[in-house]
């Protein structure tokens, strides 16, 4: 037996033992892993999951995260009663003892109408702003909008925590370790959790937490990479000055020599998973700059995207979420950091969406183009909504509605669900909590949420915690 | 911390679900004693080390490896990769670069350029700190929870948001990166490298010092075989591309010595990087 079929055995019979003389009987494999030495054994992770809980839609998430608070005002939710009460005071009846950010002790709350037009876009005719023409005619029926989301968090830190992890607790594992522990990954020379972070030219820049992608109390091997648009593109993967690729590579092969002759003493398996690591991590160093490199993309692929790529812009951005679908990777989240319009919420919302709007609707047709579309499930999403009430031009923070919407990967398109009440205050019809949008993502994968655990501080774990409900009604 | 686990292994759950004592009797005997001296840290260490257990080789038999496959009944030592933190102090020891000062402000060791491009409010951009500073042990690395520092996450160190107890052990490429390519490891393997120059004038002796520097062993014949042969190549390598050897010895902010000739500098770095990025180098014996 190997040592980590031998660790897997000891474990479950601790494991049995402990949870038995409990009346819990067994739990899923999740739970017999959480001893710490497990993550480490298995030079290639395979996963938690195995079998998977069910037959899963999708084999990656391509998360695209537009981070700020996007209005769902000027985007996905239309609201013809806001447009009429435009300038006149927002009922006191709706705002009374609500949480508010910036506005609270604010006595006069006004309504400030939609700033953009809304149309029917596609054959499905459903209905969202014109400041999305490319997704509009290109992906309008593929897409699934969801415009009864809510979130518990008001600010921007802890409302990002709360949706990806499922609490607004720091400290917890996101949505992309979760998966990555659930179920590897199958790039061969790429980390299985990719990050992209890009900025606009119209909201604040909020600052985003390395802590959104951490793998929390699970081992540090399930965390997001940021892959980075300036400096190295992965920190530490380009060889020290003066080292070339060869005599790079010298070093880690007399790494590998004399690990061999250690092990020959010391019969440790650590020292075959190192001896992998070290293989992982020089083939990092040419497949990163391989993916990065979009020198033989042909012309057509940029006219498409909108960016000659390298620029660190979302657009490019989708781009390389192409090219890390293409290998493999598992998890792919891409922030772009624009959609927090205090003020001038008009002209920014159309700036914003306008960096946004051909990428998205690039990759969306890049990705049927290669037959990837089908088994990629994609997050369109955001930390919170904004507000009804004006904040002088702009809106301000807002959690008790907002919109996200979904596509690929098991999902039926041209399709919203939910709604918000009359001013998109409230979502009110159909409600989707963030635990619901985890448990439906972990879902098209093949898992179910309820078994994905890990314990730790004397109690199982998961990124639904005690909530969550798969969305059926959404589902293909 | 002396054998990679504890007595009761689940140091955050000392309740029904929590892992019973391997050894109640001695748990309860080290705990008494730790009260009776006062809550005396050092001497605690000092009785634990001082054992006939602690003291034990890593190194087991076949049997022994099959009747405890987790060193439950601690009759050999726990072999564990070092802590974060300890990882590179490590690497700063045997070069003799690390600082043993104790106390005082946070001190910002090497850091990419740019990791804090998306913190704000106010824009950030982490400086480098200036000679000692640069060379203090981990534990004095700046803590910003939002970025820790890449090195110290790479290998578990948590981004203290949740109590952690009990770290993970991770073993990832990431790892290998950072240990390959940290500029941290680059300077202290060159330091390393300097010092060894001057120890000796033979090959087989200066290699012979790197191992017990960093290993406290002797190198044995079949290591030497492997690494005197890429000592020659390089030596080789360096000679004809000076701008290469120039450049190796560059890395880090402590000058390199200048009456090395920098071919032959560049060539026992590589000896030294090689060292520094063995199994046996981040692991506890």
């Amino acid at each position: 037996m190997s040592s980590f079929e031998d660790k897997l055995a000891y474990l479950t019979r601790r494991s049995f033992l402990g949870r038995s003389s409990q009346g819990l009987g067994m739990l899923a494999l999740g739970s017999l892993m959480s001893d710490r030495a497990v993550g480490a054994t298995d030079e290639k992770w395979r996963g938690v999951v195995q079998p998977l809980h069910h037959t899963p839609k999708a084999k990656r998430v391509i998360w695209l995260y537009m981070a700020g608070g996007m209005t769902h005002l000027e985007t996905w939710d239309p609201k013809p009663k806001l447009a009429e009460m435009d300038g006149k005071p927002m009922p006191e009846s709706i705002t009374k003892g609500q949480q508010i950010a910036q506005l609270q002790g604010n006595s006069k709350l006004m309504c400030l109408g939609p700033q953009h037009p809304f149309k029917k876009w596609g054959k499905s005719g459903l209905e969202f702003s014109t400041l999305f023409p490319q997704i509009g005619e290109k992906a309008a029926d593929d897409i699934c909008i969801i415009r009864s989301m809510h979130t518990e968090a008001i600010n921007h830190d802890p409302a990002h925590t709360f949706m990806n992890t499922g609490t607004m607790i720091a400290g917890r594992p996101s949505a992309g370790a979760w998966t990555l522990y659930g179920l590897g990954s199958e790039a061969e020379d790429l980390p299985g959790f990719v990050v992209l972070v890009s900025t606009g030219k119209f909201g604040q820049a909020q600052p985003i937490a390395a802590r959104q992608w951490h793998s929390g109390f699970l081992p540090s091997k399930f965390q997001g990479v940021q892959f980075r648009s300036k400096g190295d593109a992965v920190l530490y993967v380009n060889s020290p000055g003066g080292v070339t690729v060869d005599r790079q590579r010298d070093i880690v092969n007399a790494t590998r020599e004399l690990n061999l002759l250690e092990n020959n003493v010391v019969d440790d398996p650590e020292i075959a998973t190192r001896i992998a690591q070290y293989e992982m991590a020089f083939r990092m160093q040419s497949s990163v700059p391989d993916l990065m490199d979009l020198s033989k993309e042909p012309e057509k692929t940029f006219e498409m995207y909108g960016t000659k790529g390298g620029d660190g812009s979302f657009a490019a951005n989708c781009l390389l979420a192409r090219r890390l679908a293409e290998r493999g990777v598992r998890f792919i989240q891409l922030y772009h950091r624009d959609w927090d319009h205090h003020g001038v919420v008009k002209d920014h919302s159309a700036g914003t969406a306008a960096e946004v709007d051909k990428g998205v609707a690039a990759l969306i047709t890049d990705l049927k183009d290669r037959g990837l579309f089908e088994d990629t499930l994609i997050v369109f999403g955001t930390e919170f909504g904004r507000t009804p009430m004006a904040q002088g031009n702009g809106r301000d923070h807002h959690l008790a509605g907002f919109s996200m919407w979904l596509a690929g990967g098991g999902i039926k398109g041209g399709m919203s669900y939910g709604n918000t009440d009359d001013l998109g205050y409230f979502a009110v019809e159909n409600k989707v909590h963030v635990n619901d949008l985890h448990a439906t993502i972990l879902n098209q994968l093949g898992i179910d949420h309820k078994k994905l655990t890990y314990k730790f501080q004397g109690r199982d774990f998961r990124l639904t915690d005690v909530g969550g409900e798969v969305l059926k009604p959404i589902l293909a | 911390m002396h054998f990679g686990a504890g007595l009761s292994r689940k140091l955050d759950d000392l309740g029904a679900q929590g892992d019973w004592p391997s050894h109640p009797e001695l748990l309860d005997w080290l705990a008494a004693e730790f009260m009776e001296s006062g809550w005396d840290i050092k001497r605690a260490i000092k009785t634990i080390v001082m054992s006939a257990t602690y003291q034990q080789t890593s190194v087991a038999s076949k049997e022994l490896m099959e009747k405890d496959p987790y060193n439950v009944w601690l009759a050999r030592q726990g072999r564990f990769r070092l802590d974060a933190e300890l990882v590179r102090d490590n690497a700063l020891s045997v070069s003799g670069l690390l600082s043993t000062k104790i106390g005082g402000a946070s001190a910002k060791p090497y850091q990419p350029p740019g990791y804090w491009a998306f913190l704000n409010f106010p824009m950030r951009e982490w400086e480098n700190g200036k000679g000692e500073d640069l060379y203090r042990r981990g534990l004095y690395t700046h803590w910003q929870r939002q970025y820790l520092h890449p090195s110290l996450l790479a290998f578990d160190a948590p981004p203290r948001e949740e109590c952690t107890a009990d770290r993970v052990r991770s073993n990832t490429p990431l790892q290998s990166l950072v240990l390959l390519n940290d500029t941290t490891y680059v300077e202290a393997a060159r330091v390393l490298a300097e010092r060894a120059i001057k120890v000796s004038t033979s090959d087989d002796a200066r290699l012979d010092w790197i191992f017990k520097q960093s290993l406290s062993r002797s190198v044995t014949p079949p290591e030497k075989a492997i690494l005197l042969p890429l000592l020659a190549r390089h030596r080789d390598e360096f000679t004809k591309d000076a701008a290469a050897a120039e450049e190796l010895s560059k890395q880090g902010a402590k000058p390199a010595d200048g009456t090395i000739p920098k071919a032959e500098l560049a060539a026992w770095t590589s000896i030294s990087r090689a060292v520094l990025n063995l199994h046996a180098f981040v692991v506890r014996n």
